[in-house]
């Protein structure tokens, strides 16, 4: 339980500052779309990896979220 | 085309009146009309939530504003939801903790109870309503353009606003919120294919993704960046659209209901991953249809790119399917929200459940009505009145947290303050007051010193707070 609320935890932080970064010049640099990856512009494929990371780590949210343990206890 | 209309018009009807169908029951309880018996399961409610998610403003909205603003549109809307889900993730734990053992009867029942005080129900109730019926209008609106382009000069505009409307009650009405959300579910499958499907041909005009970007360059290459050729898409445009879309699950009922009528926790914690997959799936194509836009019909008005994009360049039996898609995203979509504030509305009634009932369906009715109208005057582009409507419940967001979460007896003033936000934001709307103070944009302040109010509210409140019905002053 202690484990699971660490990582929990550990997840919103890093949700935070994906969601973050994503409006600093790291990501949309204004003006700039090199370099492109695949032909894909920079802010674009920048900005795709970080949607896809949160889905992840949503993901990985369901699996430490503490909140399931407490709705099984709840159960039995 | 007329022929593969009738094909997938047909096959959509039939499936819709089965839906309304399986879900009708005589002697329904009106928790089970208004809450779907509050036992979705994963894939309905995935798709309920896609659905109610992804109307109109994506199929059709989001391909203009890539269009129009180019790859940041990704941001605006793709980036969002990935932080929306794991956000639902969260919230959908403390708003389901916090209404369990009891009946809930919408976010504006629950508010009022949380503060102990009707007035904080009314305020969310006014802000839902005047965000979301305008919203419901503009959807309600595309539709109608888009089957007058199809069928032109067999109906004015208005006649298929009409129409939708009466269907969309007509729905509601058999089969309540469980037809909605089968019809959702078949709304949302419907929008993934059709969306690929036009998102496909889209990309194969240009013979790849690294040609389409390349093409898209050479002609304005502003598009391939931020803030893009209107220069709307800066870092604090972005920053408050994710706030707001943040606020989603929270202020706009039709979420928020949906999140509670999850079967369990498991399952709305998958739902909540399930749906941020689906959004980069829907979202994708969305880019290859705006960037055909940029290279086939950049110097076209928005009615004109929708239908020669959606319709006219596509093979006769794609374009139909385009139709039948859209009725059902247009449809489910507004469906829910006019579904939604009848159930904001029975949380604020008092009395007899049957009178209840039946003042919660005039109330469906009357919404319907006034959406209608906004639907004939409304005229803006669908994706900036979207992102008003997302704004102006938003700003709701920090009482309802703050209601939800706080399990101290809180001062009421968060409500009258928040009252106030949205009368300054909408004096800012219809341009008596200025939208940027001090450089900042005016929502983003709004959120900012609301949120800030809400957090020196809890520090503040006092005693452990017991929620009753009958703690609620009348």
């Amino acid at each position: 339980m202690h484990m699971k609320k660490k990582y929990w935890n550990m997840s919103c932080v890093a949700a935070v500052v994906l969601s973050l970064v994503t409006f600093t010049p790291l990501v949309i640099p204004q003006g700039v779309s090199k370099p492109m990856l695949g032909g894909i512009p920079y802010s674009l494929w920048t900005s795709f990896i970080i949607t896809v990371a949160l889905v992840v780590l949503t993901f990985i949210g369901t699996r430490v979220h503490p909140g399931m343990e407490e709705e099984e206890e709840d159960k039995s | 085309m007329i022929f593969w209309v009738w094909v997938f018009g047909l096959i959509y009807a039939g499936l819709l009146v089965m839906a309304s169908l399986k879900s009708y029951k005589k002697g329904r309880s009106a928790e089970e009309f208004m809450m779907a018996g509050s036992n979705v399961g994963l894939s309905l409610g995935v798709l309920t939530f896609a659905a109610a998610l992804f109307s109109t403003f994506t199929f059709l909205g989001m391909p203009d504003f890539f269009r129009v603003n180019g790859v940041g549109a990704w941001i605006f809307l793709a980036v969002s939801d990935g932080a929306m889900v794991f956000f639902l993730l969260w919230f959908g734990y403390q708003i389901r903790m916090k209404v369990k053992g009891m009946e809930f009867r919408g976010v504006s029942g629950l508010i009022g109870r949380c503060y102990g005080n009707k007035w904080a129900g009314y305020v969310f109730f006014l802000a839902a309503f005047l965000f979301l019926i305008p919203y419901v209008g503009i959807q309600i609106q595309g539709i109608a353009i888009f089957m007058e382009a199809a069928f032109p000069g067999s109906l004015p505009s208005w006649g298929w606003s009409l129409g939708i409307v009466l269907i969309m009650l007509i729905y509601a009405e058999i089969g309540g919120l469980k037809a909605i959300i089968f019809s959702d579910a078949i709304q949302g499958l419907l929008l993934l294919v059709v969306i690929w499907i036009i998102g496909w041909a889209c990309l194969s005009h240009f013979g790849g993704i690294a040609p389409m970007f390349e093409r898209v360059g050479n002609i304005q290459e502003e598009l391939l960046s931020t803030p893009g050729p209107q220069g709307l898409l800066t870092p604090q445009f972005l920053f408050a659209s994710l706030i707001a879309i943040l606020m989603i699950p929270v202020t706009q009922p039709q979420f928020t209901t949906r999140i509670v009528v999850m079967k369990s926790m498991k399952t709305m914690q998958l739902m909540a991953v399930s749906l941020g997959a689906f959004a980069i799936l829907v979202i994708l194509p969305t880019i290859f249809i705006g960037m055909y836009g940029v290279d086939m019909y950049q110097e076209y008005g928005r009615d004109e790119f929708f239908a020669n994009a959606f319709l006219y360049d596509q093979p006769n039996f794609v374009a139909a399917l385009a139709i039948i898609g859209l009725i059902a995203a247009g449809l489910s979509t507004t469906n829910a929200q006019i579904f939604a504030l009848g159930s904001e509305l029975r949380g604020l009634l008092k009395g007899n459940e049957n009178s209840i009932m039946t003042k919660t369906k005039i109330g469906i009715f009357v919404f319907s009505v006034i959406a209608f109208f906004f639907s004939i005057i409304v005229i803006d582009q669908l994706v900036l009145l979207a992102r008003v409507s997302f704004a102006g419940t938003g700003i709701m967001g920090p009482m309802i947290l703050l209601g939800i979460l706080s399990n101290r007896k809180i001062s009421s003033a968060i409500i009258y303050l928040s009252f106030v936000g949205l009368v300054i934001f909408l004096l800012s709307l219809a341009d008596i007051i200025p939208d940027m103070y001090f450089g900042i944009r005016l929502d983003l302040l709004l959120f900012l010193v609301l949120g800030v109010i809400a957090i020196i509210s809890h520090l503040t409140g006092k005693e452990h707070q017991l929620i009753r019905e009958d703690d609620v002053k009348h």
